[in-house]
């Protein structure tokens, strides 16, 4: 007799390898699918790796460095020698352009990632021990909230020019005074979140069954509450580069000899009438590095939203329903 | 309710005094003004530095805890907040430049809030149609400008206004022509200086409302309280109005209290570019000039329109949100 419950290993591995490939889609092939479908974010994809490999091979292009000064051609418009034409000092833009555009997006991706890393961090520390603690974190949450940053940033980077000023780059201080101020929203977005996970089962069960609270923030909190997290990365780069320029527009944040594009920008703001190139470059350079991010953090959105009805359509009648 | 308030009130506070402590320990600690003047020509010795510190309170011989001790001795026994490095008093010259960044910024903040959610509500109530999608593209664009760059342009486009027409309409810098009339002649020119600042911040700032404000609504526009009011026989603008509208204005009032520091911040870039002589040109320029008191005076205000903020931001949620019940 052959026992009737026996699993032909072969067509459960068949089955499995279905269920995976076809009948079941991976939450992540989907999400990459409707980002995909969506125009404009791969627009925005493409542009932002674009300017970022421009960034970092734009310079082999010219023979001109941010340093050297061209004595013959002073304050000259764009050219065949100069692509984008010289500063009233004689200092070919193209190549000071290239160098700005790397720092501004160095600071951009490193502020934006660790800052979510902190939020995810603090966030959900909050939410899993609650009480005392929550009070006592969300205490020093706030009280960061309300220290104005922008003075915090001026006195960091211009003060009396002690030890730290003197042997950091005015970039790494800048990243480490932007960081220090960024996180705050998203943690206590994160918080929110976190705080109706806890009430769920799965939690209260893994609580119950010992798993230590570390496991159960990243095996439980942290995939749940994943989409935010990407969605606030694009915009934490965002909010840094947009940060960064209008600190070094003012005059406060990056300082000369380091470039960024905030301190091209600033810098000829003066001059405007007469060298308007020096201006309109590095500006339309910043304009695309912000706009292709707040095309590709919509197109994440909304490969994200499971109701989302606003590109494409992955089955028919995509009815829309979101929770009040 | 007042107890409530009373007990957010006290929070605040202990907030308050520990931002600006910690913003006084960075100041004192990175802030030397006696470097500066020692570049004074002639140059004094730095005998004579050290005493004309001393006098002013601002001795750099002690250590930080000393002047710490004395300058919170003198805010809490005399409410004076110590003095600048060139002898001016800080509580004068706070009182006069207060008033200076409220009268730009009153105005703006109301036009800001008022234009967001009004927008917000009108393109949630036409989603995916042209206005919508104009007005939507319009709230992304002034969030990818940074505030200062967005208000250089505008002061461009007021300059090249006045070139065309041949005739200064708008003044792009300044708060006001020295030497005019009192009367309407001196309220024109109040106009004209004011226009041009105003419409810039306004113009940067409410796009985060429009945008906050469409998805709050959209996300209650079909929620079953409203469709109950359907039921009832409203129609679908009147039980939008009535019911959804409310209800999604409680996360926009909110938020109030995080956006009106984010234009105080602003402020810096505004009182700045269209040389406003207000509280955030002045503590820019106070920290330049390693002035450790005024930068604290101006940390101890951001932190103050914080709490003011927040706590307006709670009083609104009372208000429209019926769930809110405070004892």
């Amino acid at each position: 007799m052959t026992n009737l419950n026996a699993v032909d290993p072969a067509a459960a591995a068949e089955e499995a390898h279905l269920q995976n490939a076809d009948v079941m889609i991976a939450k992540s092939t989907i999400i990459f699918r409707r980002f995909m479908r969506n125009k404009t974010a791969v627009a925005g994809l493409l542009i932002f790796l674009a300017l970022t490999v421009f960034s970092f091979v734009g310079g082999y292009l010219t023979p001109w460095d941010k340093e050297t000064i061209d004595p013959f051609n002073i304050g000259m418009p764009p050219s065949a020698d100069h692509f984008l034409g010289t500063s009233q000092a004689g200092i070919d833009l193209y190549a000071m352009t290239v160098e700005g555009t790397r720092i501004s997006i160095l600071i951009g991706l490193i502020v934006g990632l660790v800052s979510v890393l902190i939020a995810a961090v603090y966030g959900c520390t909050m939410a899993y021990f609650g009480g005392k603690v929550d009070k006592v974190m969300l205490f020093v949450l706030e009280a960061l909230i309300m220290m104005p940053a922008l003075l915090v940033v001026a006195v960091a980077t211009s003060g009396g020019g002690e030890g730290l000023k003197k042997s950091l780059p005015s970039w790494l201080l800048l990243i480490i005074v932007l960081l220090v101020f960024s996180w705050m929203g998203t943690a206590r977005l994160i918080r929110s979140l976190s705080m109706s996970l806890m009430q769920r089962d799965y939690v209260k069960a893994a609580q119950y069954m010992g798993v230590p609270p570390r496991r159960i923030v990243w095996r439980h909190l942290v995939p749940n509450i994943g989409s935010l997290l990407v969605l606030d990365v694009t915009r934490g780069v965002t909010g840094a580069i947009l940060a960064e320029v209008a600190f070094s527009f003012i005059g406060i944040g990056i300082k000369v000899p380091d470039v960024s594009l905030g301190v091209l920008i600033g810098g000829a703001t003066s001059q405007v009438q007469t060298f308007p190139w020096m201006f309109w470059v590095p500006l339309t350079v910043m304009f695309l590095l912000t706009g292709s991010l707040a095309m590709m953090n919509d197109g994440l959105r909304d490969a994200f939203d499971p109701s989302s009805s606003s590109i494409g359509k992955a089955r028919k009648n995509s009815t829309k329903k979101k929770s009040a | 309710m007042l107890r409530y308030l009373a007990k957010r009130g006290i929070t605040y506070l202990l907030m308050i005094f520990l931002t600006t402590s910690a913003g006084y320990f960075l100041a004192v600690t990175s802030l030397k003004p006696a470097l500066l003047e020692q570049e004074r020509i002639p140059r004094p010795t730095p005998e004579q530095v050290a005493n004309s510190m001393r006098l002013k309170g601002l001795d750099p011989g002690l250590s930080p805890w000393e002047r710490y001790v004395d300058w919170l001795t003198g805010i809490v026994t005399r409410w004076d907040w110590g003095r600048s490095p060139n002898g001016a008093f800080i509580n004068a010259e706070f009182g006069d430049r207060v008033w200076i960044s409220t009268r730009l910024f009153l105005a703006s903040i109301v036009l800001t809030l008022v234009i967001g959610v009004a927008l917000g509500v009108y393109s949630a109530a036409r989603q995916y149609k042209f206005q919508d999608r104009v007005i939507t593209s319009y709230s992304y664009l002034a969030y990818i400008v940074p505030a200062p760059i967005a208000y250089f342009l505008v002061q461009l486009g007021a300059i090249n206004i006045n070139e065309t027409v041949g005739e200064r309409i708008f003044f792009v810098t300044g708060i006001s022509t020295p030497g005019m009339e009192p009367g309407w002649a001196q309220f024109i020119d109040m106009l004209a200086h004011y226009a041009v600042p105003t419409i810039a911040i306004t113009l940067v700032g409410w796009g985060s409302y429009q945008i906050a404000q469409r998805q709050y609504l959209l996300d209650n526009v079909n929620a079953d309280f409203v469709r109950t009011a359907r039921a009832k026989g409203l129609t679908r603008n009147q039980a939008i109005t009535r019911h959804a509208l409310r209800v999604s204005f409680i996360p926009v009032a909110q938020s109030i209290a995080f956006t009106i520091p984010a234009i105080f911040a602003g402020g810096f870039f505004a009182e700045k570019i269209f040389a406003w002589p207000g509280v955030g040109s002045w503590s820019i320029d106070a920290i330049s000039l390693q002035d450790v008191n005024a930068a604290t005076a101006t940390l101890a205000y951001g932190s103050v329109i914080f709490a003011l903020g927040a706590i307006l931001a709670d009083f609104a949620t009372t208000l429209v949100d019926p769930r809110v019940r405070v004892q």
